[in-house]
């Protein structure tokens, strides 16, 4: 038989109420949180998963931030590649009309100060603006792009925003690949990281890692625009063609009107093409934005998991841990101050 | 004749009142802590030959002692000292685990992460100057968490320090009371018998003794009381105590790296440092905490901060300024400007070396004066260009860290994911240590406790017979007086 003692008994009974308390109160600090996670050791794998969530949650907000500027700036380059090619298409209807011997000098002349305006015009889209930024300048974005004479002053930059994780896109064409019809520069979007070979190091090993991803949104990303704008380089600058048709005009001279007709087409479709691949570019940065959309709800869900608590469970679970508390101070009520000299009256 | 029957009840008498006193004694005690409860050896007394007949003499209390189970008595120091040990170790490391904790708040992960973010939104709009401002906070942003961090993790260990000190203090009173009631105990056995509540006092002081460090305790064949501890050596040996002496130490003799730390030594002996030889108990706990969990958060940390601010600045550094640059007459932007140079400047000020690069982390001074020192462009006079800016942001999802396997992010959440495994065990085994000890004592007080329904029934049991001892005496004295008026 155990032999019970006083100092036995207060230790157990003890050591009871203290065990219950404590739960209890981990049960309360859930209860008014309603996290199932207070610190990390509560769950450390979870509270670290919870915390990539939190970056990539944020990360994200901040792609469909940048989604945002790229698709405004898309957008406008689209807008001013529409107007350019009608522009374009009214100075082809002009020169196909005037190519023929129908009309006379001062006809011509007139006509001659119709397709000027048309440069004057196109000079304008030339120099559009975003807000401060010239959107045809290249990365001097804050210098007027052409002067009124259509030389170009700005560089040769192309733009990248990143829409998504390694996704790139490049939301500009500079002035001279739509203006002046040659592209010198590579467009091909590159991780930004290699024009910085003190990190080949550690690029090496990333890449071997998101080849998968990082080829195939390339591909996507950067064969739109002017990937094969080379092929036009032959033809004349914008400006050029509307000043010659102007001085043939002026000049009266039906021949080299004529001759101008297969540059003016050239141009058009040109511009039409140049204007679809932004238009491809904008959409998938919009099919990105999508899918960011869609990755975000399965990562609240995720983290939802992980750091809330079940309601339900909760308090149920509170509710038996109450009614244990009770039972533990009926029954140790009984055990103390009550001995045996109690009786011996 | 009957003065023998007379002597005998006597005896009774003496022995029940004995028992009654030894009782009393239990009651008295009957909360007193480590208290183990007494118990009266009762012996009859030798017989005598008389008249061709053997017979009894009464009774006599042979002798009172302890009801003591001295391997019950060492497992309880043992689980004391455990419980001390990771309750200490639970508790310090949930202090180190604060720092850490990024659910409610944000933590450097996320600071980190909008830093990188900041710079994403600069790419977009390289020209606007309030998001440079932006990035400026972000990056001032780091900068204090990296210093919050190294700053608590100082105070930590500046805080065991002061315990540590203390521990030892308190560890020295304890030694000091052991000899000493090792003196008194071999004075007071001299006569044979053994002292239970010196004993009593003595197990007390070695199981406050146990809760600051892990100790032996063993009787050599001489019969003195010794307590030793694993990896230091003998504390005390008889009435002979060795103490321990805590001196303050800089950086370079500490066992922590840290300056002002606290180091132990025996006090006898000042030139062998035994700080990191203590085991379990609370300085055992406290000790490791300090000298391995704190300091090895402290190198990695710096490390990190370390890594994160070279890798930005070596970008930065390419980068041009995003003012107007003049150029010099061969066409090459000039390399200096009426506001300091217009390429190479750091972005965070160079970390001299890894130790201590999260406490000194702060911004350059370039970026401080200027917010136009921020470069976002990889060629000079291109307000649109937004190549470094893009290629800093990059730097988040680069494998920069242990030797190219780990993100920043993922090599943070390491540390981050350790620091919660190691004060979750704390936890749990403080949580088993508990309910080890907790079991631990109640063995001993349902062995040594005492137990007032017992000595109530003890007391009764006497009481009756005294009571029936001195009815004994008075029969005695009935037939002395039968005797006595025959005379008459």
């Amino acid at each position: 038989m155990t032999r019970v003692s006083e100092n036995s008994t207060t230790l157990s009974i003890r050591h009871t109420l203290n065990k219950h308390k404590s739960k209890m109160e981990d049960l309360q600090m859930k209860g008014t949180t309603l996290k199932s996670m207070r610190k990390p050791s509560d769950n450390p794998a979870a509270n670290i998963e919870a915390l990539q969530i939190s970056s990539v949650t944020k990360d994200n907000s901040q792609f469909k931030r940048n989604a945002d500027f790229a698709l405004l700036q898309l957008n406008i380059t689209e807008k001013a590649l529409e107007n350019l090619t009608d522009i374009m298409g009214k100075a082809k209807e002009i020169a196909i009309a005037q190519s023929s011997d129908i009309y006379n000098e001062d006809v011509r002349n007139n006509v001659a100060n119709e397709v000027k305006q048309l440069k004057n015009l196109a000079l304008s889209i030339a120099n559009k603006r975003v807000g401060q930024r010239y959107i045809f300048s290249g990365f001097k974005t804050l210098d007027t792009p052409f002067n009124e004479n259509g030389e170009y002053k700005g560089d040769n930059g192309h733009i990248t925003l990143e829409v998504g994780k390694d996704f790139f896109v490049q939301v500009n064409l500079h002035g001279k690949e739509v203006f002046m019809a040659e592209s010198e520069t590579d467009s091909q979007v590159t991780h930004p990281l290699e024009k910085f070979p003190e990190m080949a190091n550690s690029r090496e090993k990333s890449k071997n890692r998101e080849i998968m991803s990082e080829e195939n949104n390339r591909e996507i990303a950067s064969s739109p625009i002017g990937v094969d704008a080379g092929k036009y380089k032959e033809s004349a600058n914008l400006f050029g063609l509307l000043d010659s048709l102007a001085i043939s005009l002026e000049n009266n001279d039906p021949d080299q009107i004529q001759n101008l007709l297969e540059k003016f087409d050239t141009a058009v479709t040109r511009l039409v093409t140049l204007r679809t691949r932004v238009g491809s570019v904008a959409s998938s940065v919009m099919t990105n934005v999508n899918t960011i959309d869609a990755n975000n709800i399965d990562n609240m869900e995720r983290k939802s998991k992980l750091v809330d608590a079940d309601v339900t469970e909760l308090f149920s679970d509170i509710t038996r841990q109450q009614e244990i508390l009770k039972t533990a101070y009926k029954t140790s009520e009984g055990l103390l101050n009550k001995n045996l000299l109690d009786f011996l009256r | 004749m009957s003065t023998r029957l007379l002597n005998i009840a006597n005896t009774g008498l003496n022995a029940s009142k004995k028992s009654l006193e030894v009782t009393s004694h239990n009651i008295s005690n009957a909360n007193t802590e480590g208290y183990s409860r007494q118990r009266v050896h009762q012996q009859s007394n030798m017989p005598l030959i008389k008249d061709g007949l053997i017979t009894g003499s009464g009774t006599r209390i042979k002798s009172i002692n302890r009801v003591h189970d001295k391997f019950v008595e060492k497992k309880l120091r043992d689980s004391q000292s455990n419980e001390s040990y990771y309750n200490n170790r639970a508790e310090q490391l949930s202090r180190v685990e604060d720092i850490f904790n990024e659910i409610d708040n944000e933590g450097l992960n996320q600071i980190l992460n909008n830093f990188f973010n900041s710079f994403r939104d600069l790419a977009n709009q390289p020209e606007n100057e309030t998001v440079r401002s932006v990035v400026r906070d972000k990056a001032q942003l780091i900068v204090k968490d990296f210093r919050r961090i190294a700053e608590t993790l100082n105070e930590i260990s500046k805080s065991i320090d002061d315990k540590i000190m203390i521990s030892v203090k308190d560890a020295n009173q304890h030694i000091d009371s052991i000899a000493t009631l090792n003196r008194k105990i071999r004075e007071l056995e001299a006569t044979g018998d053994e002292t239970g509540d010196l004993r009593d006092q003595r197990d007390l002081s070695v199981k406050e003794l146990s809760k600051i460090i892990k100790i032996h305790t063993y009787q050599d064949e001489r019969g003195n009381y010794n307590v030793q501890s694993p990896g230091i050596g003998t504390l005390v040996t008889a009435a002979q105590s060795q103490k321990l002496g805590t001196y303050v130490f800089g950086k370079d003799e500490s066992t922590n790296g840290q300056d002002g730390s606290m180091e132990i030594f025996w006090a006898s002996r000042s030139g062998q440092q035994i700080t990191e030889k203590f085991q379990g108990g609370s300085l055992g706990a406290v000790i490791k905490v300090r000298n391995n969990d704190v300091k090895q958060l402290k190198e990695k940390l710096d490390q990190t901060a370390y890594e994160f601010m070279n890798y930005v600045n070596a970008i930065h550094r390419r980068g041009y300024v995003n003012r107007e640059i003049q150029t010099d007459v061969n066409g090459n932007p000039v390399s200096m400007d009426n506001k300091g140079p217009t390429t190479g400047n750091n972005f965070f000020s160079a970390p001299m070396k890894i130790e201590g690069a999260a406490l000194n982390i702060d911004l350059s001074d370039a970026i401080k004066s200027d917010i136009s020192n921020i470069a976002t462009a990889l060629s000079p006079n291109s307000p649109g260009d937004n190549r470094v800016a893009i290629a800093i942001s990059k730097l988040q999802h680069e494998r920069l860290m242990s030797g190219g396997t780990a993100t920043l992010e993922e090599d943070y959440l390491k540390t981050v994911g350790n620091v919660g495994l190691e004060t979750g065990k704390a936890k749990l085994d403080a949580e088993q240590s508990e309910g080890l000890l907790a079991q631990a004592n109640s063995i001993r007080e349902r062995i040594s406790g005492v137990s007032i329904d017992e000595e109530a029934a003890n007391m009764i049991k006497y009481q009756h017979a005294y009571e029936a001892a001195a009815k004994v005496m008075k029969t005695a004295n009935e037939m002395f007086d039968t005797v006595l008026s025959i005379k008459q």
